[in-house]
């Protein structure tokens, strides 16, 4: 272990050094190639912001043009018309693009995918307009860009300061998003991207971090933007809508949410015209057809390419010591509380058809299991969805732990304590089960978010790193999963994803969990182990609501059962008394 | 007022025509085709040529079209095609479409040059008085070859079986192939007639552009705005209402505000038609932004 983490700090130095001898020598180069590196040092950084969320969250922005061109042209105007130090304006330019990223973000995350493009697409046509079309950008003509102040001549001999000042940039940048892949951010962030429902579910306030990272994304283009009107004119054409779709280019071309995928292809794309010296038109028929064909061709780009030719490397390390799982200490003030849930006549329907569910009253006790059966289509699913928040009931309120909670989020109710699974696994299907697990610890790490652009620099990183990873393996091996724990989820079988599922909500010692069929998949010894780990949870004073069909396993649980049928309540009771019930043996035992 | 009206609902049934070629492709494959306006363009170019080569003008006004066709379906067997075979919900496309259209602007320019060549008057050369207005023949025939393209597009798409397979296409495409519609035969059907729109526009528009390689960008991103205004990535016809609205707002930006403000005020018009109803105005749901914010919490 120590001389791994030796080795690697040897290898990161060594990268380190090699990175700064390039850029001395590419701050001496001749022109040419030096405005070749820093044109390509720039798209680099534009590319990487662009990775940040299309790669890591989903969401495809072809709004880095725009923000690029903010970045450039505030920058080129407060220099020529209000005298500015261009230095002042690096906070301005990152903060000003970062700012129209949060409320760009903001305005279009309620469309998702195709729309989230389009629009962030026409955000970047209208800045193009506005920039040709207005006074002070000085239209289709641009601006010139300030000149880069020279170093002291002490320091004449590290050559041009505006090439250290680019490839230090791209350094920061790429530090940034690798230590971020290396934080326990990354498997939240993908959660988000691949499996929504999981990482409110798990207490992740989804919709801040999306526009939180959006924003993050512009003001990384604002950065390359302040850092491209150095290297000559700013003008409208540079920022328009191909430059942004180009940027995509770079992202798919290089492989998407890779660290290295994004620079290869920024590389490629913006060096291309210079390398292949035949007449231009000619140069970019081929630029579009090298394209076409590296789209259709490798999909995952060229870094997903040389990954599948020589293996995937090793991620995550796993710990091979396992912890019992830790229950954590709960607020004692909350003793005298008799209901852990209360539903108050719910009434639910979708906005066209019947209702699903009606006058629903269902109570709780702290500490029991309670069962919710019924056939298929009655509800159970429903009611789920309504109490842990997913779901807004028409009529009705729901409390949980005496509070009611109506108005409260899904990740605000995982806060208070209450977990779910789903009845069909949410999962990061390319994420291993124990970093899938670890999710579920998002509410009990303090600073997640905070810390993760330098998470693998800080000491408490790294040991809350570790301490999540064994958390995770803890709860992996207490569910019976623990032959699976570095495995990818697309690699297990059905019964595995569920026990995941099941490890994630127990990780986070909650004290409400509910179940939505978590016997479905397993084999009958995996069911006979579940029994005893929820019992195991009862005896630890966790409440649960287990909605599953297999009552053979489900009713000698249970405190209470719930019997729903049609969306209505058809009685509430203990297990024998629902076994003998004769309407209950009419509508769902089927008797 | 009745000029700019009547010459916008002119330049508008252009718009319209490539806002509902774009419309129809995205509609069956949900890919939006960046190539579009470049197969416009080529359909220009081919016309051209083979008109100045002596050959008369209905045959070139032909071929042109039938170019045009034949490109947009190369799009999808090269460009779209292997990208939604590999991922059905990818972006590759955005890519690929992209390179095709790079291709097609650059071989023109290489083969024809960067400058305008004449394109066959067609009826441009004869004018018409209405009221206190005077049109071209040209646009007249732009205003009713448009809305007859529309009109029929909408009866086929709803009252016969190979438009109704496309819904079914565009609904859930795993769904149609597995009752035994052809989903590749539709894609490619659906991007033929994409081509027709495209072509088809560009032979109404060539007399008063004349043929240049680069007219494909401006006038697939104005079929864009026409297309998003309207609302046509949910129903084609929808973006040939946003096009004539698009064609005479920009008219009438130009003639009342000043002559630049055709370039900018569009945009305008689609940023705040996209924050009151993101789906566009003459999509389905309407105003859909409403219910929208009473869904979200």
């Amino acid at each position: 272990m120590m001389a791994s983490s030796f080795s690697r700090r040897a290898v990161t130095g060594v990268v380190l050094i090699l990175y700064l001898l390039g850029t001395w020598l590419a701050a001496n180069a001749s022109l040419s190639l030096q405005s070749l590196i820093l044109v390509a040092g720039v798209f680099g950084i534009l590319a990487i912001s662009l990775d940040l969320v299309a790669g890591m969250l989903g969401l495809y922005s072809l709004g880095q043009g725009g923000f690029f061109g903010i970045g450039a042209y505030v920058t080129a105007i407060a220099v020529a018309d209000f005298n500015v130090s261009p230095f002042l304006m690096l906070p301005l330019a990152m903060l000003a693009s970062g700012l129209c990223g949060v409320i760009i973000g903001a305005m279009s995350l309620r469309v998702s995918g195709l729309y989230f493009a389009i629009t962030t697409f026409i955000f970047t046509l209208v800045l193009t307009v506005m920039a040709t079309d207005m006074q002070i950008t000085g239209g289709t003509q641009g601006l010139l860009g300030p000149a880069f102040t020279d170093f002291p001549a002490g320091l004449a001999w590290l050559g041009a300061p505006v090439a250290w000042c680019i490839l230090l940039a791209l350094l920061a940048a790429v530090a940034l998003v690798w230590n971020i892949r290396r934080s326990p951010l990354y498997p939240v962030l993908l959660a988000i991207r691949d499996a929504e429902p999981f990482a409110e579910a798990a207490g992740v306030q989804t919709s801040r971090i999306k526009i939180g990272v959006f924003g993050l994304s512009a003001a990384l283009a604002g950065l390359a933007g302040w850092l491209f009107c150095f290297l000559g004119v700013v003008s409208p054409g540079q920022f328009d809508w191909s430059v942004s779709l180009n940027v995509l280019v770079m992202v798919l071309v290089g492989g998407i949410n890779t660290t290295v995928g994004p620079l290869v292809g920024a590389a490629f794309v913006s060096m291309f015209p210079a390398v292949v010296a035949i007449n231009p038109w000619l140069e970019e028929v081929l630029y579009g057809a090298l394209s076409i064909i590296a789209i259709t061709m490798f999909p995952a780009g060229v870094v997903g390419l040389i990954r599948l030719q020589f293996g995937k490397p090793a991620t995550v390390p796993e710990s091979t010591s396992v912890p019992a799982i830790a229950v954590l200490a709960r607020d004692e003030d909350e003793a005298g509380l008799e209901n852990a849930v209360e539903c108050r006549g719910i009434d639910f329907s979708y906005p066209v058809g019947p209702k699903v569910l009606r006058d629903v009253s269902v109570t709780v006790r702290r500490g029991h299991i309670h069962g919710l059966i019924g056939p298929n289509g009655s509800g159970k699913s429903t009611l789920a969805n309504v109490i842990a928040g997913r779901l807004r009931p028409v009529a009705g309120t729901v409390f949980v732990k005496g509070k009611p909670v109506n108005g409260l989020s899904p990740s605000g109710r995982a806060r208070l304590g209450l977990r779910r699974t789903f009845q069909a696994a949410q999962l990061v299907r390319e994420l291993t089960t124990s970093q899938n697990v670890s999710i579920g610890l998002y509410t009990t790490m303090p600073g997640i978010v905070r810390r993760a652009a330098v998470w693998p620099l800080l000491p408490s990183g790294r040991r809350d790193l570790s301490w999540m990873n064994s958390q995770a393996a803890g709860a992996l091996h207490a569910v019976g999963a623990a032959n699976w724990t570095g495995r990818e989820v697309d690699d297990v079988p059905h019964g595995v994803e569920q026990l995941t599922q099941l490890a994630s909500v127990c990780v986070a010692g909650p004290d409400i969990i509910i179940l939505d069929e978590p016997a479905t998949g397993l084999s009958s010894g995996e069911v006979a182990h579940l029994a005893t780990i929820l019992a195991g949870l009862k005896a630890k004073g966790v409440t649960m609501i287990i909605i599953e069909h297999q009552t053979r396993f489900l009713l000698p649980l249970c405190d209470q059962v719930t019997v729903l049928n049609a969306g209505e309540v058809v009685l509430t009771a203990t297990a024998d008394e629902v076994r003998a019930n004769p309407i209950v043996r009419q509508v769902y035992l089927g008797e | 007022m009745l000029q700019f009206i009547l010459s916008g609902l002119a330049i508008g049934s252009v718009y319209g025509l490539i806002g509902m070629a774009l419309a129809i492709s995205f509609y069956v494959t949900r890919v939006i085709n960046f190539a579009q306006g470049q197969i416009m363009m080529a359909a220009i170019m081919l016309t051209a040529t083979i008109s100045s080569a002596g050959y008369p003008a209905w045959a070139a006004v032909i071929l042109g079209i039938a170019s045009s066709c034949v490109i947009a379906v190369l799009s999808y067997i090269i460009a779209v095609r292997p990208i939604l075979a590999f991922d059905r919900f990818g972006f590759g496309w955005l890519v690929s479409t992209l390179g095709f259209a790079v291709i097609l602007e650059n071989a023109a320019a290489y083969f024809w040059g960067p400058t305008s060549r004449p394109f066959p008057p067609i009826l441009n050369n004869y004018s018409f008085s209405i009221g206190n207005a005077v049109l071209t023949g040209q646009q007249i025939l732009a205003i009713i070859v448009a809305l007859v393209f529309a009109g029929t597009f909408e009866l086929v798409r709803r009252r016969t079986l190979y438009g109704k397979l496309g819904v079914a296409v565009a609904t859930d495409p795993d769904m149609a192939s597995a009752i035994g519609g052809n989903t590749t035969a539709v894609a490619i059907a659906a991007f033929a007639i994409s081509g027709l729109f495209a072509g088809v526009a560009g032979i109404l528009i060539g007399p008063s552009t004349f043929a240049n390689p680069y007219l494909g960008s401006t006038y697939g991103i104005s079929g864009f705005i026409a297309m998003m205004i309207g609302g046509g990535t949910e129903k084609p016809l929808s973006a040939m209402f946003g096009g004539l609205l698009l064609g005479v707002l920009a008219n009438g930006a130009n003639a009342l505000i000043d002559s630049q403000a055709s370039d900018w005020f569009p945009f305008l018009v689609l940023v705040v038609i996209l924050i009151v109803t993101p789906r566009g105005l003459f999509s389905s749901g309407g105003f859909s932004f409403f219910r929208l914010i009473g869904r979200t919490r």
